[in-house]
């Protein structure tokens, strides 16, 4: 390694009061690769990364370009150095062109007016490279996911970054427009530009980078070719501790109530005639990728969409819930994906939210007792242990004690049935562990629990079988040994079965 | 890192738990600048401070305050309802025209009433049905509420000829000959609202769902209902304000109510309810509309012309969203920085 690294990163340090975001960060990225950095939410990547597009300013610590001492004032100083950061999030303005999307601010002018055609002028050859072949004059909202992803992704390349920051790129994408997305990636690479690529899917670090930088509490821990780690290597870089140790075992059964939810040919939105049954005391698996049709399945079951055909038989030997209200009264519960948007009333009070569903879902007295309110507060703020005041606004807390608000306002009310809808997402490793032991709770009490996941491992270490969603079909179920990350990956990427115990490489792997 | 949280998070909660006991109520910002208000106005004008004048002016509070404490409910669901005027003029010459007719008085006020909350089930069904917010469906209200009503009373007053029933001496006395029936009926309504919002299953629904409507629904609130129950509330407090106008004035005019909308809005405002939804104050409402009515009056009492009560009241608006809004900055900042403290 006697390359120049083109990005070299030494001792970052920054702290949010007292909280220590990068404690020691490291970093040093060579020229054309595509450098992985890795790690679990809270490890200091999205810090690292704020700092290098210049939106956050280090405490103490040296950023090297080329050998070069800089710091950054700015967003826009570091775009001068040739630092372009793509988003996580889109930043799109879905109503405006692509063009114009991708001249935000910097529209060329020609004879004072905006100049549409210059702009095709200009990016028309960039677009071929970056094979996205759309009507650029068309709003941006008619697009597919994966080609605003690209428009997003050209808007950053026509500045003609250097070093390129892809902040989990595909966390929108299908598989196959993540294909698309990678073998770009690919060209760019050979094309000479660096990218530094954060990611939680480790499949995808591994098929496509060269090498990886594992961070946890605000420092980088190992850094190594891609060759020479492997996945369980670098999970445990990332966690710290063995694997086993975050999914705790299944506890005895505390309840002899013997249920079954039944659902036969079940169809709706993206899920076309879906058949499988879940009893109480066991965890189910659904696993499927962004589209699958997993979510359409769990909103249907909790009466928020309407279904198409088929049948549903609840323990209650009711079919499907007739609305929200309907499922919440008959102790069916979801925990939804998206927490801010669909879990909380931010501006609200922990005590608010926690009686979301025990006063505003289910009959009862008319008056609301705020001494009762209070009660039950201070049960689920001692029961999930959630660091919080009664009285404290649900904005301010971590996201992992945000979701334990959620789920704390059903176990109020004893639900039968559990619909989990990706509980862990964005949460820190401890509050994982603690839903996850949750989640064991619930099972052990006589509940339903239909457990749907973004993340494999916690799938595989939780669930006692695993449903897998292909483009809306339950193609099948992996129970005991065959749940294996390859083989529940590769169901949920080809709608295949893995045939044999010989397994193919990683779906990723191969193809390019 | 739960370690860190662990350490950071602790000593944090203590103070807020301490805290709540003895919390302002938040509405002392719009009391103290009432009261301000009035002692400035009587140091000047010492006549203004007289108590038959005060309940004057709390008596000519009342029409609009009421519709102002049924307004809280709709700001704290995240909806707005412009129709309540022409609710209030309908269901005044409805309940006009049916003692006109001969019925008793009382059973018409009643009729009213519940007339009123005729309306607003007009308003809730339509804006429930089609999924539209209530200030669309309301627009549109507003003119068929105002045209109906001009059709049945013919662009002319409705007086009850016989106005020698009890309704209409008792809503227009004055207890001990200096506090108006119709003002302690207002005040009663503020008090029971006060309490519905704070301390009824209905009241926390309305807040939740002005909070978050997604999370609402999620956590199997039943919307629809509760905006249907919220816009039926206002029609009959509309109901109520137009038949105690009935009886409070033995008349009502044709185009009576046609300006209270933005009054009432602003009366709101001015008390504290965000327009964001998830919270409203009725105290805060009642205080906004007495503020209101200071300020007019009080221009009286300088000699200024009435012209002028318009402009201020408008100005007054400016000033109290202004403060509100350099509150809220300031809290939001403070709660900025606590999180960034409380995260990663």
């Amino acid at each position: 390694m006697t390359v120049q690294p083109i990005l070299l990163v030494r001792n970052l340090a920054k702290r949010y009061g007292g909280v220590v975001a990068l404690d020691d960060m490291n970093l040093a990225v060579e020229a054309g690769t595509i450098h992985a950095v890795v790690g679990e939410n809270g490890a200091g990547k999205s810090t690292l990364m704020k700092v290098l597009a210049g939106v956050v300013r280090p405490d103490a610590g040296v950023v090297e370009l080329d050998g070069k001492i800089v710091s950054f004032s700015g967003t826009n100083a570091a775009r001068e150095h040739g630092i372009g950061m793509v988003y996580q999030e889109l930043s799109l303005f879905p109503e405006r062109s692509v063009l114009a999307n991708l001249f935000v601010n910097r529209e060329p002018v020609r004879r004072g007016l905006v100049s549409l055609t210059e702009m095709e002028a200009r990016s028309s050859d960039l677009l071929r490279q970056l094979g996205l072949d759309v009507d650029v004059r068309a709003p941006v909202s008619r697009l597919s996911i994966g080609e605003r992803q690209l428009v997003e992704l050209a808007r950053v390349m026509l500045e003609r970054p250097r070093l390129l920051i892809l902040d989990e790129p595909n966390s929108a994408l299908n598989s196959r427009e993540t294909e698309r997305l990678f073998g770009v990636l690919r060209r760019l690479r050979a094309g000479g530009i660096t990218m530094l690529y954060v990611s939680h899917r480790l499949e995808e670090v591994f098929s496509i980078c060269d090498r990886i930088t594992i961070t946890r509490n605000g420092r980088d821990v190992r850094t190594d070719d891609t060759s020479t780690l492997t996945i369980p290597a670098v999970i445990e870089g990332m966690i710290g501790r063995q694997r086993e140790d975050l999914f705790p075992p299944p506890l005895p059964q505390t309840s002899d109530t013997q249920s079954q939810l039944t659902v036969s040919n079940l169809s709706g939105g993206r899920l076309d005639s879906a058949s499988f049954t879940a009893r109480s005391g066991e965890i189910v698996g659904l696993a499927g990728l962004e589209g699958s049709g997993v979510s359409e399945l769990l909103d249907m079951l909790f009466g928020m969409r309407k279904s198409r055909g088929g049948e549903v038989r609840f323990p209650d030997g009711q079919g499907l819930p007739r609305s929200a209200t309907d499922a919440a009264r008959r102790r069916v519960c979801l925990v939804p994906s998206d927490r801010r948007r669909d879990g909380l009333m931010l501006d609200k009070s922990i005590l608010f939210n926690l009686s979301n569903v025990a006063v505003g879902a289910r009959r009862g007295s008319p008056l609301y007792s705020a001494r009762t309110a209070l009660e039950r507060a201070r049960r689920q703020i001692d029961a999930l242990r959630i660091k919080g005041a009664p009285s404290a606004p649900a904005n301010s807390l971590s996201g992992g004690n945000q979701q334990k608000i959620v789920i704390g306002k059903w176990l109020e009310i004893g639900p039968q049935v559990f619909l989990l809808d990706d509980p862990t997402r964005g949460v820190d490793v401890g509050a994982k562990r603690e839903i996850y032991s949750l989640i064991r709770r619930m099972s052990a009490g006589g509940g339903i629990v239909l457990f749907s996941s973004t993340e494999l491992p916690e799938l595989i270490g939780l669930c006692d079988r695993i449903l897998v969603v292909y483009q809306g079909r339950l193609i099948g179920e992996a129970t005991g040994s065959q749940m294996s990350e390859h083989t529940v990956l590769h169901m949920m990427n080809t709608g295949e079965l893995l045939a044999g115990p010989q397994q193919t490489p990683s779906p990723h792997g191969t193809a390019a | 890192m739960t370690g860190i949280d662990n350490d950071q998070l602790q000593p944090a909660t203590a103070p807020t738990e301490a805290k709540r006991g003895w919390r302002m109520p938040e509405e002392i910002g719009v009391i103290v600048a009432l009261v301000a208000m009035m002692v400035v106005i009587g140091i000047a004008r010492p006549r203004f401070l007289n108590p038959i004048n005060l309940f004057s002016l709390l008596g000519n509070t009342t029409f609009l305050g009421m519709l102002a404490v049924g307004m809280v409910f709709l700001l704290a669901i995240r909806e707005i309802d412009l129709s309540v005027g022409w609710m209030f003029n309908f269901s005044a010459v409805f309940a006009a025209l049916l003692m006109v007719a001969g019925i008793d008085p009382w059973l018409a006020a009643f009729a009213g009433v519940l007339f009123g909350a005729g309306l607003g089930f007009l308003n809730g069904i339509i804006a429930i049905t089609l999924r539209l917010p209530a200030i669309i469906v309301t627009l549109g209200t507003y003119s068929m509420f105002q045209g109906l009503s001009l059709v049945v009373n013919k662009g002319r007053a409705i007086v009850p000829a016989d106005q020698s029933s009890s309704f209409f001496s008792v809503i227009s006395q004055k207890l001990f000959g200096l506090v108006p029936v119709a003002a302690l009926v207002f005040i009663a309504l503020a008090i029971v609202m006060h309490l519905v919002l704070h301390r009824t299953r209905f009241g926390y629904r309305v807040q939740a769902v002005g909070s978050n409507p997604e999370a609402a629904e999620h956590a199997g609130i039943p919307t629809a209902w509760v905006k249907l129950q919220t816009l039926v509330l206002m029609g009959a407090i509309c109901g109520l304000s137009g038949v105690m106008y009935v009886g409070f004035r033995g008349a009502i005019d044709p185009n009576e109510g046609g300006d209270f909308v933005l009054v009432v809005i602003a009366a709101v405002i001015i008390g504290g309810t965000p327009l964001s939804g998830g919270h409203g104050t009725i105290i805060g409402a009642v205080v906004g509309m007495m503020i209101i009515q200071v300020i007019s009056s009080g221009l009286i009492f300088f000699g200024i012309d009435a012209t002028w009560s318009t402009f201020v009241t408008g100005a007054v608006i400016v000033l109290a969203v202004s403060l509100d809004r350099l509150i809220k900055f300031q809290r939001a900042r403070r709660a900025e920085r606590s999180r960034e403290t409380l995260r990663r």
